[in-house]
């Protein structure tokens, strides 16, 4: 088969199916969060204050929780989940979530 | 995650078409299941190739699954066949095969250059967008390209 063909026969077969979009935000964000509940369950998550100390940026609400003072434990949990971001971004496509350090801003393509 | 969602997603969509009705959720159960077995990826083969060949056991298992429970027949005796409409049933027939021998074919090339043939045909990206992709030179891309072309041909003819 001639390379002309080949070209030819894949550009036919190509525009053949449906266009396809890519992820949406929304599968982004359910993708993240389920990676999230993963790895919680096979233990306790890294604390925000070494999360912190790594250099990963926190968000608003995750910075609050690091400095309060309560159980490491508490701090170990996963803000996340009781998060309206998190729902913002599983629910909506490019939802409307601007906090800086929010992982969920980052799935939203604007 | 965030960097090869999108190729995945591409990817399986392609071989659930025109069902896509399960896309989300298979690409879901790829991340998942890389996630999983993270510890087992030892930097051999490209992230996004591992992960294409999480995405292609995750199409076969569902094939497999869904010929174990076939969907049941529409319950109606009239033995009439439906009209008609649209495209012939032999030309949407001879389009599905061929389509099913590409697909046939790209699962068996290697990686990169189902890869490529993937960004360049199907999701249409330019020589440019391709080599800022993987920091080659659209120069080199061109060159993988007719490479790949190359792999398809030899591969096509053997099909």
């Amino acid at each position: 088969m001639p390379e002309v063909t080949v070209e030819r026969l894949l550009q036919n077969a190509a525009s053949a199916e449906p266009a396809r979009e890519a992820a949406s935000s929304r599968l982004k964000s359910r993708i993240f969060s389920a990676m999230q509940l993963e790895q919680q369950e096979s233990g306790p998550l890294l604390s925000l204050a070494a999360t912190h100390a790594a250099g990963r940026k926190l968000c608003v609400f995750e910075e609050l929780v690091r400095i309060v003072p309560i159980g490491e434990a508490a701090k170990q949990k996963n803000p996340c989940r009781i998060c309206h971001a998190r729902v913002l971004g599983e629910l909506v496509e490019n939802a409307p979530i601007y906090w800086p350090g929010c992982p969920y801003v980052g799935f939203q393509d604007r | 995650m965030e960097l090869h969602a999108d190729t995945i997603y591409s990817y399986i969509a392609s071989r659930l078409v025109p069902r896509l009705d399960n896309v989300d959720d298979l690409t879901q159960e790829v991340f998942l299941a890389a996630w999983k077995s993270l510890a087992g990826y030892r930097g051999d083969a490209p992230l996004h190739a591992w992960l294409l060949g999480i995405a292609r056991h995750k199409v076969e298992d569902y094939y497999r699954e869904k010929l174990r429970q076939p969907e049941p027949l529409p319950d109606d005796d009239s033995g009439e066949l439906p009209e008609e409409s649209g495209p012939k049933l032999d030309e949407i027939l001879d389009q599905a095969r061929l389509g099913e021998k590409i697909r046939c074919v790209m699962d068996g090339m290697p990686h990169e250059d189902a890869l490529l043939l993937l960004w360049r045909y199907w999701e249409k990206r330019s020589a440019r967008e391709v080599s800022e992709q993987i920091n080659r030179t659209e120069k080199a891309v061109e060159r993988l390209l007719a490479r790949a072309r190359e792999e398809f041909r030899g591969r096509w003819s053997d099909a």
